[in-house]
């Protein structure tokens, strides 16, 4: 499923999350976001008012751009977080969200979990960059920040994914070598006289994974780590040309 | 189907619906929202595709132009599907029919509903700070889009993009980014200035027009009614 498009926005259709995590997501969203909107105020914030638009316009142009037989696109999270800061760069995520809900790319009762999670890979990456790594030299300081928020941004997509529906529905779309046997007494099958329930099995699910010539376990760290490498190679050169052109730009002390 | 194509029937229909004020096609929307998540049968999440299908072709929306923006939702709900198949068919064929219906109530509120009016309803509830956000990035998405596509056509006129050369698209892709990103900066600055000579002072006012109610508004409020009435109550029709 997250292999279809970028890492780690979850495309889970209205009706299939319980209510209880929905609805938990987007009350923890809000308060964030109204936290954040009642502690950021004056004149600077509202001269960035438009720069975040312009860049959840511009994220969200970005996440349309093909990269031809690669099924990923990129997200821009992180380069959001370090250029704007990481409390413009969550409104901007919840921005994005609630966007791509409208055009039916995810559910609109997800808006509030995908913002959480892409969420946590811009104030991660944000915080890394300008905070932990910022007596290091551009490059390992870009790459590090985007690679360490990556890996936690897809971590928590994967464990919310798993815990509330299976962690096989988390696993890349390709999914079309199920082989599916009534094996009664099986282990991995659970037959009952009324209702037949099978267990699907990660295992049966990564089993199924196919990109280019890898199969299974092999297909899926091929696609994680094609994504992380070209979000990271992305925003990487990004942030160098913005170095070279307008350094002001990346001027933490005045972003948000 | 251009998000720009999408605004001009928002804002050029003369349906019923296209003149019914925001608030009546929120209420609308939520309500149909609300009885495709809580129906469990495929009758009644049939009923209510149809029942939308029926508000597409009432209101004149070209179904064929908007209704592939469901093709995205119902494809990702077939991946699920094809886990719940495995306990019923019914149960796969629940999960494809209320993404398809979630999808298709929301492509109806932004094919007869302009953006503007849907940001002046959620500024009632969300901070001014967000909703300001939300009217840039609506503002910025129809110049960036044009800015992108020349900038795409210029590099490949450059020879700076060949489909077969993936390591040099790679490479100038991100450039094209980063020009697009300063261009961006740049006229968020002077979007700014602009708005500041105009009085932007962190808020952006917005009017809506929800009283009194017309005759638009009172249809769509009872067939929300109704729809929330039949999801509601058990029917047994036999």
């Amino acid at each position: 499923m997250s292999g279809v498009i970028f890492l780690s926005h979850i495309h889970i259709p209205d009706g299939i999350l319980p209510t209880v995590i929905w609805v938990t997501s987007y009350l923890i969203t809000l308060v964030i976001i109204f936290v954040l909107c009642k502690k950021m105020d004056g004149e600077d914030v509202r001269r960035k008012v438009p720069i975040a638009g312009v860049m959840a316009a511009i994220m969200l142009i970005a996440m349309s751009i093909p990269l031809g037989f690669i099924p990923l696109h990129f997200s821009l999270a992180v380069l959001c977080g370090i250029l704007i800061g990481p409390g413009l760069g969550f409104i901007v995520v919840f921005v994005i969200s609630m966007m791509l809900a409208f055009f039916g790319h995810g559910g609109i009762t997800v808006v509030g979990l995908n913002t959480l999670i892409i969420g946590s890979e811009v104030l991660i990456g944000a915080y890394m960059f300008r905070v932990l790594l910022k007596h290091q030299r551009i490059v390992p300081r870009v790459v590090l920040a985007t690679v360490i928020a990556l890996l936690v941004s897809v971590s928590l997509m994967v464990a919310v994914v798993g815990t509330t529906i299976g962690v096989a529905e988390a696993l890349p779309a390709n999914q079309s070598n199920h082989d599916h046997q009534d094996e009664v007494g099986d282990d991995k099958y659970y037959y009952h006289e009324d209702q037949e329930v099978i267990n699907y099995t990660l295992d049966e699910a990564v089993d199924g994974q196919k990109y280019i010539n890898f199969t299974g376990w092999s297909a899926v760290l091929t696609i994680l780590l094609l994504g992380i490498f070209l979000e990271t190679f992305v925003t990487t050169l990004v942030v160098k040309y913005f170095v070279k052109v307008r350094p002001d730009l990346l001027q933490t002390k005045t972003n948000t | 189907m251009h998000i720009s194509e999408m605004d001009h029937i928002a804002n050029n229909g003369h349906s019923f619906f296209h003149r019914a004020g925001v608030l009546a096609k929120m209420f609308f929307t939520l309500i149909m929202l609300t009885a495709i998540i809580i129906a469990n049968t495929i009758n009644t999440l049939a009923l209510l595709i149809i029942i939308l299908m029926g508000m597409f072709l009432v209101t004149r929306v070209p179904l064929l132009k908007v209704g592939h923006l469901a093709v995205y939702p119902a494809f990702f709900s077939v991946l699920f599907a094809i886990i719940k198949f495995q306990e019923s068919l019914t149960s796969g064929l629940i999960v494809v029919l209320k993404a398809l219906g979630a999808a298709l109530t929301m492509i109806f509120l932004i094919s007869t509903t302009s953006y503007v009016e849907i940001f002046a309803v959620l500024s009632l509830v969300l901070p001014r700070l967000l909703v300001d956000i939300f009217f840039f990035t609506y503002r910025a998405i129809f110049i960036l889009l044009d800015k992108a596509q020349n900038l795409f056509t210029s590099i490949k006129l450059r020879g700076g993009y060949r489909p077969f050369s993936m390591i040099m698209n790679i490479k100038n892709l991100p450039k094209l980014i980063g020009t697009l990103l300063i261009h961006s900066f740049e006229m968020g600055e002077r979007m700014h200035k602009i708005y500041s000579l105009r009085g932007y002072n962190g808020h952006i006012y917005v009017q809506f027009k929800w009283w009194p109610l017309n005759s638009s508004d009172i249809i769509i409020f009872t067939i929300s009614i109704g729809i929330l009435i039949g999801t509601v109550i058990r029917w047994n029709p036999w």
